[in-house]
Parts: C-alpha cells; structure tokens; sequence
C-alpha cells in the first residue's frame, strides 16, 4: 500500500477515459417511467389537500350539463372545422364566431398552432421507419415525448372538459413544442440510421 | 448534463400549475416523471418505495411551485426536490436499520460483481446498471449526484449532512469497485490517460 494520502488518491482515481465511459454511460441509462396509476394516486391526495383545482370540469353531471357539453362539442367541431379550412396564409380571412367574447387575435394564434402542428405530424410521419437498432436514451427519450403528446391530445379531446379559448391555445403550444422536439429527434434517428 | 435540464415547460403552464390547475400540473408531471421516478428507483431500488417518492415529490410540487420564482429552471427545481425526498427517505431507512451513513458500506469485490452477472466490459446499459445497483446505497447515491446530476461534493455533503471529504470518500470508493467493471480495451490492459481529481 502506498504510504501517503496523494498516493491513494491516484489509485483510487479513475483515469479520464475510464471517468468519461463512466459518466457517458450512465446519462445513457435509460430512464423508467412509473406505473400508471401512480398519477391517480397523487391526483387523489392533491384533490384531497386541495392543491389543484378542476377548472372546467364538472363533476356532478345533471342531464342539463350533458346537453351543454354536447352543444359545446358540436360547436368546437364546427369551430375546428372552419380553423381546417382556412388556407395557411391568411389566417385573418375567415374568424369563426364565437359569440363575440373572444379577441379574433386568439383565434387566429390557435388556428396557426392548430396547422402548425398539423405540418409537423406530416412532416414526421414522411420520416422513414424507426430503424431496428436504436439507442436506449433516444428510444427512451422519444416514447417520453409520445406519451407527453397523448397526455395532451387526451386532454383535448376529452370531451368532460370544458377548455377556454386560452387553455386551448396553451395546449396546442405546449403539443407544437413537443412535436417539434419528436421531430428533431426523429429525424436525428433517421440520419443516422443512414450511415 | 442531467436529463432534468433537458425538459422544458411553457411559462404559461407553469403559471396555471401555481394556480393550481390541475390539468397544468398533469403536464408538468408528464414531463418530469420518468426521470423523477428513475432517480427515486435508482436511490432505492425498490419500486414500491420509488413510486411512494414520485407521490411526495410531485405533491411537493404542488404545494411549493407557486413560490418558484423561475431563477432557474424547472427541471433543476424539480431535480432538488426529488432528490431531497430520496435522501430523506434513505435516511430514515438508515436510521430504521440503526445505521449511520459510514456504515452503510456493502464491500463488493470484482467477484461478487461478476457473480452477479456483470460482465468486465459493461458496454451496455444492463451491465452498468448492474454495477451500480451493486453498490452500497450511499455509494450508488454519491456516484449519480456527482456524475449524472453534475451536483458537487458540497451540495452532495450538504444533502447528506455530511463532510465534502464523506462526499469526496465515497466516491472514490465507489470508483475503485467499478474501475475493473470500466476497462475498455479487449486484452483487458488498463487504458493510458491521466488520472482524475474528484
């Protein structure tokens, strides 16, 4: 053994390769994602402190609260209908009303976000295959996105919840911003997966 | 960097989830679950006890985000909450056993870490998460704070309520069991390079 406390250290070190292997190695471990009822769980607790609060949702649903939902649905199928049939690049052309409480900018902000993210699901799925070898992280990484983008569509499309126009256009932002993320990564996959 | 660093989340959902919108702190939940989940299994090893963490992490969250201030980012908010509750619970679990932290040393030789199915070239992910599961639980806690999450040896000792040179030990510890575990030439010769500080 070595007398002194320099020495040790130098037998105790890793060398810079083997420290970079290590480091590379383990931020390439890929991550787990938790059961799914986990969210459940936290949700309940959280409900029963009183930590978050339901905004548009109803609960207690009386046969009044289903014919206004589905007046609402019926409505934002029209309103998305018209969001699909105005062309790209005139996006101030046709604003659907919505009983004139809404700013025609908002609408107009969704409506981009709405083609945008349209674009990018072209976009990715002109993309090739997933190739067969992959690595971990970027698998990982990628079903975290998907799973991310689900939580969002599910959200929107539940038709128990009542969204505002501006927790509409935050969903939609938050849905671009992801599948521009899949993309980027998809795409990196792809390019690789080339050579 | 860590994975925490590379998540990030709207403003504007960060200011609902202050509200306490629910929907918003579902997303900010989706976003950060898999690695606040992986870094609790990591701590503990047992699932059950990583999920129960997950629970107080993000119920932390909730009660805490509308005094963040967005200094720094969410993710390294976040990243300090988990950790914290991994840590206090691996504590407790300590103190449970009667244990202090400088005990909680499980020696494991080259050999038991092979016998465990490690293999001398851990060139995938499964060995070196063997390797690392093989550690002791505070030697497995020091190695992923300092070398996944980038926290120093203050941080570290701070988190554990110990000294830098605990910190700066167990690493070095740690490094010397996985050393045979991280030779990367196929004649199993030792790589050439200078040797680290830490």
């Amino acid at each position: 053994m070595p007398g002194n406390k320099k020495d040790d250290e130098m037998i105790c070190a890793l060398t810079a390769e083997e420290h970079a292997a290590l480091q590379t190695g383990l931020r390439e471990l890929p991550d787990t994602m938790p059961p799914r009822d986990v969210w459940r769980r936290i949700r309940e607790q959280a409900e029963a402190e009183g930590l978050i609060k339901e905004k548009g949702l109803r609960k207690h649903s009386n046969w009044y609260t289903g014919v206004g939902l589905a007046a609402a649905a019926l409505m934002a199928a029209v309103v998305l209908r018209g969001f699909m049939q105005v062309p790209v690049d005139d996006p101030g052309t046709i604003v659907p009303d919505m009983g004139g409480s809404q700013p025609p900018v908002q609408l107009t902000t969704l409506q981009t976000l709405m083609t945008e993210s349209r674009e990018l699901e072209s976009n990715l799925r002109a993309l090739p295959d997933a190739p067969r070898v992959q690595r971990a992280s970027t698998t990982a990484t990628i079903s975290d996105l998907e799973d991310r983008i689900a939580a969002i569509d599910y959200q929107l499309n539940d038709p128990e919840v009542q969204m505002s126009p501006e927790d509409t256009e935050l969903f939609w932002r938050e849905r671009v911003r992801l599948m521009k993320s899949l993309l980027q990564l998809r795409y990196a996959q792809a390019q690789r997966a080339a050579f | 960097m860590s994975k925490f660093a590379d998540i990030d989340i709207d403003p504007g959902i960060i200011k609902r989830a202050a509200a306490g919108d629910a929907r918003a702190h579902e997303i900010i939940y989706r976003a950060f679950s898999a690695p606040v989940y992986s870094i609790c299994l990591r701590f503990t090893k047992v699932p059950a006890h990583a999920e129960d963490l997950v629970q107080e992490t993000f119920i932390e969250i909730m009660r805490s985000i509308a005094k963040f201030r967005g200094e720094a980012a969410l993710g390294s908010w976040i990243r300090r909450i988990a950790v914290t509750k991994a840590l206090m619970f691996l504590r407790s679990a300590w103190t449970k056993r009667g244990q202090l932290l400088a005990d909680d040393w499980h020696e494991v030789t080259e050999g038991d870490a092979l016998s465990h199915g490690i293999s001398r070239h851990p060139d995938d992910a499964m060995d070196l998460d063997a390797a690392l599961a093989s550690l002791s639980d505070v030697s497995r806690t020091v190695v992923w704070l300092h070398d996944v999450e980038g926290f120093t040896h203050k941080e570290i000792a701070g988190f554990m309520g110990k000294t830098e040179s605990f910190s700066k030990s167990q690493l070095s510890r740690a490094y010397q069991r996985l050393r045979p575990l991280l030779e990367v030439s196929e004649e199993g010769t030792q790589p050439q390079g200078a040797a680290i500080s830490y």
